[in-house]
């Protein structure tokens, strides 16, 4: 049974228990132990690195350093945290000095960064070590082929040589469930998360395009891998309906909301009815 | 032709001049020192990243133009400058450079410059002050919510003292601390 460090970061725990509920549920029906780490906290996010490389190393590298004790990699459903644990791991193992001056941090807490286990993103693991074809075996409602697009999240994806994931990982879960995976132009682009602090305006314009690019792409349903990609998606819908006038209709899904409705959960069991923009409809698209 | 009895404007100019005795010649190895610099000088100005970039196009320095300036040592332009923190942090101009430069960990490293400075918007250093004094971004307030999901009411695990020590001792703590 593989067994991970679980990371949940702290989007996910205040904002999305149906997505950390899933998590579990879908782990539980593929074999996977997920356990809470212990002692730790926030990623920082990318304001951290913005305005604190330093401490904002320290903290990530402190978060490894605890899942090195037992060996396990970590896992976690974020793509923010996803992002800075592991810029932070390909970063100090390329750098010596820099892991030296993380280190003698560290030494005061007790805890030292090595490098030995790493960080991934929930879904990674899934595919590469459950399998598609073990994955599949679970499916007893698979969904009746309707499109969904994907949104991959920039730091699920990008820089390419740090995160090591490929786009097709993710197309393979969501056909693997029954559906078809929409291609869209705007694929690649950011939800607009990021830049909501300094430029909301911009943050809902750039939300926006990606609403528009998806619906005209002829997709029904929205997933992320993304308490802050989900957010942003999800909650301007509603607010892209008061200030342009505009009605998009596209319920935005954690992978393993999908994933756990195809393996036979009830729309109470995944949460469904925390969603903001109303994803009952999908519960249509299920066979069996 | 009537038009040229007129009296002709000044030319248009596509940037404002830029004043030699202002420029720090030692920028461009400050930035080249910093995490992921080191590629900076093989930029040749191709703008491959402005086209990249899905908000490039409502800023004064474009992408192209901010990595040109760092070369050039127009420090306090670069630092002082809104679109930095505009940047999404998307890796989209840093994914398509043809050389190789890590433009979006060089904008990182521009606001962390900045940040030494107090260069920051008000917003971020609010979020900074979260950092410190809660030791994470987001807090559990809807426990019922957990629970009608079957999860415990606190997450477990969870410790944001050690998150918050650390913090306080670096650049995070001066920031908010300054700002009292």
């Amino acid at each position: 049974m593989p067994s991970y460090n679980l990371y949940m970061g702290c989007s996910v725990p205040a904002n999305y228990p149906n997505y950390e509920t899933t998590l579990f549920r879908v782990g539980e029906k593929l074999g996977i132990e997920l356990n809470y780490m212990e002692g730790v906290s926030c990623c920082g996010s990318p304001n951290l690195r913005a305005i604190d490389y330093v401490g904002w190393l320290t903290v990530n590298a402190r978060t490894l350093a605890i899942a090195e004790q037992n060996g396990h990699d970590i896992v976690t459903p974020c793509n923010g945290c996803f992002g800075s644990l592991k810029d932070v791991h390909h970063f100090l193992t390329h750098n010596a000095d820099y892991r030296e001056k993380v280190n003698a941090e560290l030494k005061k807490t007790g805890v030292e960064f090595k490098g030995t286990i790493k960080p991934r993103h929930f879904v990674e693991a899934l595919y590469t070590d459950i399998g598609i074809d073990e994955i599949k075996k679970k499916i007893t409602k698979p969904l009746d082929g309707v499109g969904i697009a994907i949104h991959y999240g920039c730091h699920l994806l990008r820089p390419e040589d740090v995160t090591e994931f490929k786009p097709e990982i993710y197309d393979a879960l969501v056909r693997v469930a029954g559906a078809s995976v929409v291609e869209y132009p705007l694929w690649k682009q950011c939800c607009g998360a990021t830049v909501l602090p300094v430029n909301e305006d911009l943050a809902i314009r750039l939300a926006r395009d990606k609403l528009k690019s998806i619906k005209e792409a002829g997709a029904v349903f929205i997933t992320v891998a993304c308490p802050a990609c989900g957010n942003q998606l999800d909650l301007q819908q509603l607010g892209l309906k008061e200030s342009y006038g505009e009605e998009y209709n596209l319920p935005v899904l954690f992978v393993t909301q999908i994933l756990g409705l195809a393996m036979g959960m009830g729309d109470d069991e995944v949460g469904l009815e925390m969603n903001r923009v109303p994803a009952g409809p999908i519960l249509e698209h299920l066979s069996g | 032709m009537t038009e040229t009895e007129e009296k002709a404007d000044p030319p248009a100019v596509m940037i404002e001049p830029i004043d030699i005795s202002k420029l720090d010649p030692n920028f461009r190895e400050e930035i080249r020192s910093m995490p992921n610099g080191e590629e900076l000088s093989a930029c040749f100005a191709c703008s491959t990243c402005t086209a990249a970039c899905p908000t490039a196009n409502t800023w004064k320095y474009k992408p192209h133009q901010l990595i040109r300036m760092i070369l050039l040592g127009m420090r306090e332009e670069v630092l002082s400058s809104e679109e930095i923190w505009l940047c999404l942090t998307c890796f989209e101009c840093q994914e398509r450079c043809p050389q190789n430069v890590r433009v979006t960990d060089i904008i990182f490293d521009c606001k962390n410059l900045a940040a030494e400075e107090g260069l920051i918007p008000n917003s971020i250093v609010g979020l900074a002050k979260e950092l410190i004094d809660k030791g994470q971004l987001y807090v559990v307030t809807a426990d019922w919510e957990r629970e009608d999901m079957d999860l415990e009411p606190e997450v477990p695990g969870l410790s944001t003292e050690e998150f918050k020590t650390i913090l306080k001792g670096t650049r995070t703590g001066r920031i908010v601390g300054g700002d009292e």
